[in-house]
């Protein structure tokens, strides 16, 4: 029972001080993410998840490939392409290096010299410069040029 | 008044935009030296690739963060970031289509595991994880709150899509006009071509939007009649 | 915020140390997953050691769903959830207390069905061993991006197959690094790349759930 010669103190008290730990939490936490993603970046890290290996990659890497299936990416040399019954056969350039190429399967429509193209396989061993493949896929690039029949053509035959 | 002119115009516009899109494409413009008539889709895939990860994501993910900040919180913003989500899950899905229809006579292949359409294909399902969120809560703060917190998570996923074919070796092609510097890779009447089809593509967004907009507004507004209606039912049969 | 979390971890623990969830189902469930993953590939390629780091991580992956929806229906019994919340807690400490019962528990599962894919898939042990950190690394993402989308599902009130639905693009990336990470440690590869980019993916999660997990608990 209160004390009624007492009486309650009824006066508002102060609250206690809240910690302003939110906003640099938040700056903190965005920094590190920012650091760590950089980093990640800046070491080219993630070239792991590459679709394919170009020639000069491949060359280097030899002895770990082996005769590993993997994608192998070039350019179709000209006067190379050999079309056959079961496929085609056709020398590919990348870099300073080539690579012959024997694919299983028709090549897409618009396989040609010239292109850069992607095929799937296996060295046929772990020191030959023979590709065995089972696709090929082309990989066309992101210029657009008009096709024109009077288009001057450059001496080795590409169109300018 | 210029709203309202500008609101009833935006439908023809985009019609007569896009008709002319397509009578330059399909018509007007010529073959690729390389790609041959099969060239004529880059007035189709890259517009709609830019407005389902950029224009229709990105106002999502803007109106997401606007409704999170409590200053800017309202059911506009909510409603906006619904509504841009939906048409975007539409236009990644149609990015995905006509890919892989371009792909098929030019890769060689429907589809293929490169960085590039692998996250274009994540970024569709964290688009449906969306609306599958947003199905899954009737109170509309809840809804709204925890939608937008995945929409910003998933927008993380926009610029690994965007930069893929520059980190990666991928088999889909680089960029065509936002180069390294500057300069545009496609000649003559394809390039303006491309870049009426990308306007035409971000108006048609534009009106899908406000057209979907307008459809939640009435929709909202009748589920408050319905509840209104059951309230004062239910008050008249405790009075009988 | 770590007192926090070592506190909501301890109490997470300590109701699966009692209910014994992990030890007579879940456990269970990751290893019948696993002989039926070989069941699947057949006798010819269940005993080829390449699909043994897919079919680990993808088993690992059901069994994070499993663990991440139990976590959250711990919470989900009547006055839980509020009581926590009227204890003024600091929802990121909840957020890394949950993620790390998760971890461990993970981390536990993952030992045992590592152990599996050695025996049953003929994964190569050394390789198995060298894995271990890269593994460690994943399944503790896996915890962090689970937590918070455990959260962003409804805090397992909401439907079953939300879960799956809303997490399954946000493991895929992590499904990618940890079967790579693996493949490579049993093909004698560079490992310390995977372990920096699941460090990455674990700091991301992290701090994605420190500073929007509040946002989710308030709803």
């Amino acid at each position: 029972m209160p004390d009624t010669e007492d009486p309650l103190d009824l006066t508002p008290v102060a609250a206690p001080p809240t910690k302003r730990r939110g906003r640099w939490r938040t700056v903190g936490v965005l920094s590190v993410l920012v650091l760590a993603v950089l980093a990640l970046l800046s070491q080219g890290l993630l070239h792991s998840l590459n679709y394919f290996e170009t020639i000069d990659q491949a060359m280097s890497s030899r002895a770990k490939l082996g005769t590993e299936t993997f994608r192998l990416e070039g350019v179709v040399k000209p006067h190379t392409i050999d079309r056959t019954s079961r496929g085609a056969s056709f020398w590919m350039t990348g870099g300073n290096q080539e690579v012959f190429v024997n694919a299983t399967g028709s090549p897409p429509q618009l396989f040609q010299a010239n292109i850069p193209v992607v095929v799937e396989g296996h060295f046929t061993s772990a020191t030959s410069d023979r590709f065995v493949a089972t696709q090929i896929l082309v990989k066309h690039t992101a210029t657009y040029i008009a096709q024109h029949p009077n288009r001057v053509k450059a001496p080795n035959g590409t169109v300018r | 008044m210029i709203k309202q002119l500008s609101q009833r115009l935006l439908g023809p516009v985009t019609l007569v935009l896009l008709a002319l899109t397509f009578w330059l494409g399909l018509w007007v413009t010529p073959p690729d030296r390389v790609q041959g008539n099969l060239v004529r889709l880059l007035y189709v895939h890259p517009a709609i690739a830019w407005v389902a990860l950029y224009v229709s994501f990105g106002t999502s993910v803007i109106a997401s963060c606007l409704y999170l900040w409590k200053r800017t919180r309202s059911v506009v913003m909510d409603r906006v970031a619904y509504c841009a989500m939906e048409v975007s899950a539409v236009f990644l899905a149609l990015t995905l289509i006509t890919g892989s229809i371009w792909g098929r006579p030019t890769w060689g292949v429907w589809w293929a595991w490169d960085a590039r359409l692998t996250s274009t294909a994540i970024l569709l399902v964290f688009a449906l994880g969306y609306l599958a969120l947003r199905r899954a809560n009737d109170d509309p703060e809840v809804r709204a709150r925890r939608s937008a917190v995945f929409a910003i998570i998933a927008a993380i996923n926009v610029p690994i899509d965007h930069f893929s074919v520059d980190w990666w070796h991928t088999l889909h092609q680089g960029a065509t006009v936002f180069t390294e510097n500057g300069n545009f890779l496609v000649h003559g009447s394809m390039l303006w071509t491309l870049f009426v089809s990308l306007f035409a593509f971000t108006l048609l967004f534009f009106w899908l939007l406000r057209a979907r907009y307008r459809l939640e507004v009435q929709r909202d507004a009748r589920y408050a009649a319905s509840l209104d209606e059951a309230l004062a039912q239910r008050r008249r049969e405790g009075v009988h | 915020m770590i007192r926090t979390a070592l506190l909501v971890a301890g109490k997470d623990l300590r109701i699966e140390r009692r209910s014994r969830v992990l030890l007579w189902q879940v456990l269970p469930f990751g290893v019948m997953a696993l002989v039926l993953s070989g069941l699947a590939l057949g006798p010819h390629h269940a005993g080829n050691s390449s699909a043994g780091p897919g079919l680990f991580y993808l088993v690992m992956l059901l069994v994070t769903l499993l663990m991440i929806n139990r976590s959250q229906v711990i919470e989900g019994s009547s006055g839980t959830r509020t009581s926590i919340a009227t204890l003024g807690l600091d929802p990121a400490g909840v957020f890394l207390g949950k993620a790390l019962a998760l971890a461990i528990e993970l981390w536990l599962t993952g030992i045992v069905v590592l152990a599996g894919a050695v025996l049953l898939l003929h994964t190569g042990l050394l390789g198995s061993a060298e894995a271990l950190p890269s593994v460690l690394v994943i399944l503790a993402a896996l915890a962090a991006a689970g937590t918070l989308y455990g959260a962003l599902s409804g805090g397992g009130q909401g439907p079953a197959t939300l879960l799956p639905v809303l997490s399954f693009p946000a493991f895929a990336p992590l499904l990618i690094a940890g079967e790579r990470s693996y493949s490579d440690a049993l093909h004698g590869g560079a490992l310390w790349p995977w372990w920096v980019i699941s460090l990455v993916a674990l700091v991301a999660y992290l701090a994605i759930g420190i500073l929007l997990y509040g946002v989710l608990e308030d709803s």
